[in-house]
């Protein structure tokens, strides 16, 4: 399980704190032992009328230790919690860049947006692994050794009754919360999810469900999963709750048999009577630091579960990655040609092929757009010139290499490209231009954003989370910008100007072919103007190539291709456009 | 009017009280049973402190005191099982208050989640739903009993204590005061300092899931390294900004625990002296006192966790009671008797009144007699009246809008429709630019949506609640992107018609809606599960499903969003076919966005910013109406050439 070896890793790495943290509550734990023993014993000793300064020792030593005991709580919780915070920042970077590797392939699901959501969430309750699951037994262990050796001053006995007792709560009783636990928790989250899964379907789904009068029907069938919920998560707490007055019951009872023992021994002589009170107390104390291993097998649970899925998901989508990088690289200085043969493409999880034995050649230096319906399979064509999917059969080249022998990344260096739904991150302008060259000053690059039209930004303007503070269109003009600032010399553009008014569609598709003039471009495109300046129009559909040809060629043939211009030409208002 | 006061009014007392009130008699429950609990702990300790005085002082022999150990365990059996009562009783209230605030939350989501739709998305709702729920268990498990409990047990001891040896009490009395005080501090300290570093904290938790979303574009352009150092250093400033808070927190727990530390110091000392020194006090009495002390300090801290505790459940509780109070409010703001569903079962009260208003109204229109009798007689029997369930299900009603107007609320969008009438069968098409109302006057006329004012008729009965199952079992709406629901193939298809459906009948349907071949390619034909955990449909052929679901209907009121782009040739000839066949014996009123359609519309209805500014023939407004005319010559022809 090399997720748990990474969380490993990441606690020698913070072992200072670590060390430092248990220090402390190891001090605290046993603070609170001696403190209550200590006033055990004062007080028994009064009995023999000792000496004033005694006392005064005594008491002294009582208030001392108290204070200590409460410094080394502030120091356990200090420490404890910085590695916590230090952990999750380790885990998070080391996480991401054994992502990075994985990435796309990892992406190959339909539901990425979940993985990842999923993928931060375990790594967060992964964090928590230190704080709950692996320090308490730490603490809960020396400072339970550590009483034992102090009560075998006075009796073997009653040491060995404290040890039996650690043993009950610290395993027996957590097993026993366990036990029926485990198939339980999956229970509960599977509930979870099921009706997390129907809330949504309602909500999705109600113009339809209202229609065909399901909505009752299904209202009643959601409140049955909420009260099927509710009772599967009251059972769980319950054995909680039922695991914890376990605890305390053996905690009493360990008193009680230290008493009872005690008892006996004094009786028997074994044992000096004014140390009962001290050993009661003191076997009291030491049983409210393993309160924390009551709660110990949930969050056990709970990581666990983190790290499995962690691992399943790396291992499953890293297998591929061991045959190392190739090292074909494109030629500078020269337009590239493209080549499809054959190739088809299916992802993993989905029922049907995207991408059903196309076949394409584009000249170097060549224009071409790929049109046709949603879901047709333009967008996958650009992926897998990216290298971002492996097709599932069939070849594509670049100038003659196969893309499988180029090296990706020096691909990626050399193509421009502009993503359907290109990612904006929290930043400025200028770190969502994501510049190859750190070196270009504000001047060009306030060129490049006039060009795009968006005179309006700013280098240094904030930029939100997905770039919720942009609209769509400057969202596309800053993806284009982007692009611009690159050098490479192949353009893949996908559905780069779908959010844009006519006037400055026309005028950014213009700067585009203007600096693509000697490269090579490929354009997918929604709609069906401005293609007559391309050399070669695609038409796709259903994964297929249904024709091809220049605009005029196209048109003549009055087929497919003809048809789409056709009805678009009957489209009226201004959302005729782009919305998938 | 009276009796729906309460049910408002109880939105306005809030939530919790609501909730709480319901469980009056199990907080009595738990107030008992820790009124037991408070004095099994001092009986506890009084047998403990016996015990050691027999065996330790006295010198008792072993043979005596076995009744003493023996009622020793007893007590601690009888210790431990309250306890746990308590801690059940907490579970229940939880889980009743967990499965009411789910049922609150799907009804007035269930009701209309239209109107939310425009306030956020459905994914935050699911989350409200789910997370607060969850959240809330808190104050109901924990928060309530420990409450109690600590309201009465440490009371108790007190007492015992002050009886026992009175200045220990007085010490216990002044410091424990400190600790609610000191909890309370650091509740306050904490929230003001994580309100100040709440754009640091904010940052944080999205860094992450943000670089990881876009990851592709960062390898694209070769910046995954910077990327990292960035999570890296937003980590830390998170870590730092965190442990400035919780640095608060813990020194506050610091001062507290010194408290608790040095009070049973002091009266340690103190016991020390009056045994030593006095020797006014015996040692059974002293190691008794001992024993209470840190009994009644723990009692006090246990209140203060649960009070912090409990203060995040009451967050995710108020958060739970804004977005019900968004979706009543969405809902009063409708003329009371035209509100879809109410939350609520509505009471005869409520009936009657629906229909005097409906008799007013009617009254102040010298309508026909015939009029009157329907409204009076109730909607259902109106429908039999005037459309027979069976003969006449076919029959496109006449539709009319009567100064319908619609309202997302205070200051939000919108629409103003005025009055219109619509023949049966007629084919009506809404033109406009988008945002100016098209889909919202479309859920009007279809009853999907409550009307601020004004009223829907049909066939001269307005449109209401009662018979909206009715109404609804005559209408086909065919949206952008319909729903496929997890489920087969084929009931996907039948979930068009209420009545049993023949295999024949779906796969005729199916057929009809260019669907058949599709469904000799699934797997396991019209029984492959399709939708969510299923067989993914594209989006040409959810189109075609929804249209097979129109087929197996035979909708006598048809209403369409017209696609705008995306689709392939096949299914846009079978929508051009479909539609056709199917508003042949309806009603229809697309959302349209073919000049084909427009041309061909009885009536177009030109939507701009939420009013509707003109109706009439293609002809008549591009006469007419100059924005009109503008719009449907600003296609795509005018674009690049």
């Amino acid at each position: 399980m090399s997720e748990l070896s990474i969380f490993t890793k990441a606690m020698l790495q913070e072992r200072k704190d670590i060390l430092l943290s248990i220090l402390c509550g190891f001090f605290a734990g046993i603070g609170g032992v001696v403190l209550f023993s200590t006033s055990g014993y004062l007080i028994s000793k009064t009995v023999f009328v000792p000496p004033l300064y005694t006392l005064i020792i005594l008491t002294s030593l009582v208030k001392i230790l108290g204070l200590a005991r409460a410094a080394s709580r502030y120091g356990e919780r200090l420490f404890s919690h910085r590695a916590t915070f230090s952990l999750l920042s380790r885990l998070r970077t080391s996480f991401f860049a054994k992502l990075v590797p994985l990435t796309p392939r990892i992406l190959n699901r339909q539901r990425s947006g979940d993985l990842l959501a999923r993928i931060v969430g375990d790594i967060e309750s992964l964090q928590f692994y230190f704080l709950r699951v692996a320090y308490p037994p730490i603490i809960v262990v020396s400072v339970f050794l550590a009483t034992v050796l102090f009560t075998s001053f006075f009796s073997i006995w009653i040491s060995l009754l404290l040890i039996v007792g650690m043993l009950i709560t610290a395993f027996v009783v957590p097993a026993i919360v366990r036990m029926g636990q485990r198939k339980a928790y999956g229970q509960v989250r599977q509930q979870r999810a099921d009706f997390s899964a129907e809330t949504a379907e309602m909500l999705q789904g109600f113009i339809d469900l209202k229609l065909y009068g399901r909505l009752k029907q299904r209202e009643e069938q959601l409140l049955a999963a909420s009260d099927k919920l509710t009772a599967a998560q009251h059972d769980d707490s319950l054995r909680l709750l039922r695991g914890q007055s376990l605890h305390s019951f053996v905690t009493f009872f360990v008193s009680w048999g230290v008493l009872v023992l005690g008892a006996y021994l004094i009786v028997q002589g074994s044992l000096a009577g004014v140390f009962l009170a001290m050993l009661i107390m003191a076997s009291m104390t030491v049983f409210d630091e393993s309160a924390a291993m009551a709660t110990l097998p949930a969050y056990k649970q709970d990581s666990e579960f983190a790290a499995n899925r962690l691992s399943e998901t790396f291992e499953a989508d890293g297998t591929v990655e061991a045959s190392g990088e190739p090292s074909g690289t494109l030629e500078d200085d020269t337009a590239v040609s493209v080549e499809l043969d054959n190739v088809s493409f299916q992802y993993a999880d989905d029922w049907r092929p995207v991408l059903n034995g196309v076949s394409l050649s584009l000249k170097a230096g060549s224009k071409t757009a790929i049109v046709g319906p949603s879901g047709s399979g333009k967008t996958s064509v650009l992926e897998l010139l990216l290298k971002l999917h492996v097709p599932t059969g069939g070849q594509v080249r670049l100038n003659g290499t196969a893309v499988s022998e180029l090296h990706t990344e020096d691909l990626w260096r050399r193509t421009n490209v502009v993503l359907q739904q290109g990612h904006f991150f929290l930043g400025t302008i200028r770190d969502n231009l994501l510049l190859e060259d750190e070196g270009l000053g504000d001047r060009e690059l306030l060129e490049v954003l006039e060009q795009v039209d968006l005179a309006d930004k700013k280098p240094d303007d904030p930029v939100l989370e997905k770039g919720e503070n942009l609209s769509d269109g400057e969202k596309q003009r800053l993806a284009i910008a982007r692009a611009l600032l690159k050098s490479g010399r192949l353009w893949l553009l996908d559905e780069p100007t779908s959010s844009l008014d006519y006037v400055t569609e026309r005028r950014i598709l213009k700067l585009l072919l203007e600096r693509a003039a000697d490269d090579t471009l490929i354009m997918v495109s929604h709609r069906l103007t401005g293609l007559e300046q391309m050399d070669q129009i695609v038409v796709m559909d259903r994964g297929c190539v249904v024709e091809a040809g220049t605009y005029d060629e196209l048109i003549e043939r009055k087929g497919y291709f003809y048809e789409m211009k056709q009805l678009e030409q009957q489209l009226v208002g201004d959302n005729g456009w782009g919305e998938a | 009017m009276k009796r729906r006061q309460p049910r408002r009014s109880n939105s306005k007392t809030g939530l919790l009280p609501e909730l709480m009130a319901a469980q009056k008699k199990r907080t009595a429950q738990i107030r008992l049973i820790s009124l037991a609990l408070g004095s099994a702990t001092i009986g506890q300790a009084v047998l403990l402190a016996e015990a050691v005085q027999r065996v330790f002082v006295e010198k008792a022999a072993l043979v005596p005191m076995v009744a003493v150990f023996a009622a020793l365990l007893a007590i601690m059996i009888v210790r431990t099982l309250l306890a746990y009562a308590n801690g059940r009783i907490g579970l229940r209230i939880a889980a009743d208050a967990k499965r009411d605030l789910r049922s609150r939350l799907l009804r007035a989501l269930a009701a209309n989640p239209l109107t939310l739709s425009r306030q956020g998305q459905a994914g935050s709702k699911i989350s409200v739903m789910l997370d607060a729920v969850d959240e809330a268990d808190g104050y109901f498990s924990q928060y309530t009993p420990k409450m109690i409990e600590a309201s009465i047990v440490p009371l108790l001891i007190l007492a015992a204590v002050f009886i026992l040896h009175f200045p220990s009490g007085l010490i216990l009395l002044f410091t424990a005061p400190f600790i609610p005080l000191f909890m309370a501090l650091i509740g306050i300290k904490t929230r003001q300092k994580s309100e100040e570093k709440f754009e640091q904290l904010a940052q944080f938790s999205g860094t992450f899931l943000d670089s990881l979303q876009g990851l592709i574009t960062l390898k694209l352009f070769g910046r995954t390294k910077q990327r990292e150092r960035e999570i890296e250093r937003s980590s830390l400033s998170y870590r730092d900004a965190t442990m400035s808070i919780l640095r608060i927190a813990f020194s506050n727990t610091f001062a507290l625990e010194a408290i608790v530390m040095l009070g049973i110091g002091i009266v340690a000392l103190e016991l020390a002296l009056q045994l030593v020194v006095f020797k006014s006090m015996q040692f059974h009495t002293a190691f008794l006192v001992l024993l209470l002390v840190p009994e009644f300090y723990n009692l006090l801290k246990v209140m203060g966790t649960a009070f912090h505790g409990g203060r995040t459940s009451m967050g995710a509780i108020r958060n739970i009671e804004v977005l019900l109070a968004e979706t009543s409010e969405a809902r009063e703001n409708k003329n009371p008797n035209e509100g879809l569903e109410e939350a609520a079962p509505a009471g005869g009260d409520a009936t009657g009144k629906e229909a005097a208003v409906n008799i007013s109204q009617i009254q102040e229109r010298p309508g026909s007699g015939e009029e009157q009798q329907a409204a009076v007689c109730g909607r259902r029997d109106t429908w039999n009246l005037l459309s027979g369930p069976n003969l006449s299900d076919r029959e496109p009603p006449a539709i009319e809008l009567r100064e319908l107007s619609f309202s997302y609320g205070e200051g939000a969008f919108e629409l103003h429709a005025g009055s219109l009438s619509i023949s049966p069968g007629q084919q009506i098409a809404i033109v406009g630019k988008s945002g100016s109302g098209k889909t919202t006057l479309l859920h009007l006329i279809a009853g999907l949506l409550p009307p601020s004012s004004g009223e829907v008729w049909v066939n001269g009965s307005p449109l209401t609640p009662a018979c909206e199952e009715e109404w609804f079992r005559r209408v086909s709406y065919i949206t952008q992107h319909p729903y496929i629901f997890s489920g087969t193939f084929a009931e996907n298809i039948a979930i068009g018609t209420d009545r049993s459906v023949s295999r024949e009948e779906i796969a005729r349907a199916a057929e009809a809606a260019g669907l058949a071949r599709l469904a000799s390619e699934l797997e396991h034909g019209y029984d492959t599960v399709v939708g969510e955990g299923g067989r993914g449909l594209s989006g040409g052929e959810k189109q075609r499903l929804a249209l097979a679901r129109a087929f197996l209907k035979r909708p006598s009121v048809l209403l369409f969003d017209e696609p705008t782009t995306g689709l392939d040739l096949h299914t846009e000839r079978i929508l051009l076919r479909s539609i056709s066949e199917l508003s042949r014996n309806a009603t229809m009123i697309t959302i349209a966005h073919r000049l084909h359609t427009i041309r061909h519309a009885d009536i177009i209805l030109f939507m701009e910013r939420g009013k509707l500014i003109g109706t009439g023939t293609h002809k008549d407004l591009l006469n007419r109406l100059p924005q009109y005319a503008d719009m449907v010559n600003s296609g795509p022809k005018g674009g690049v050439s």
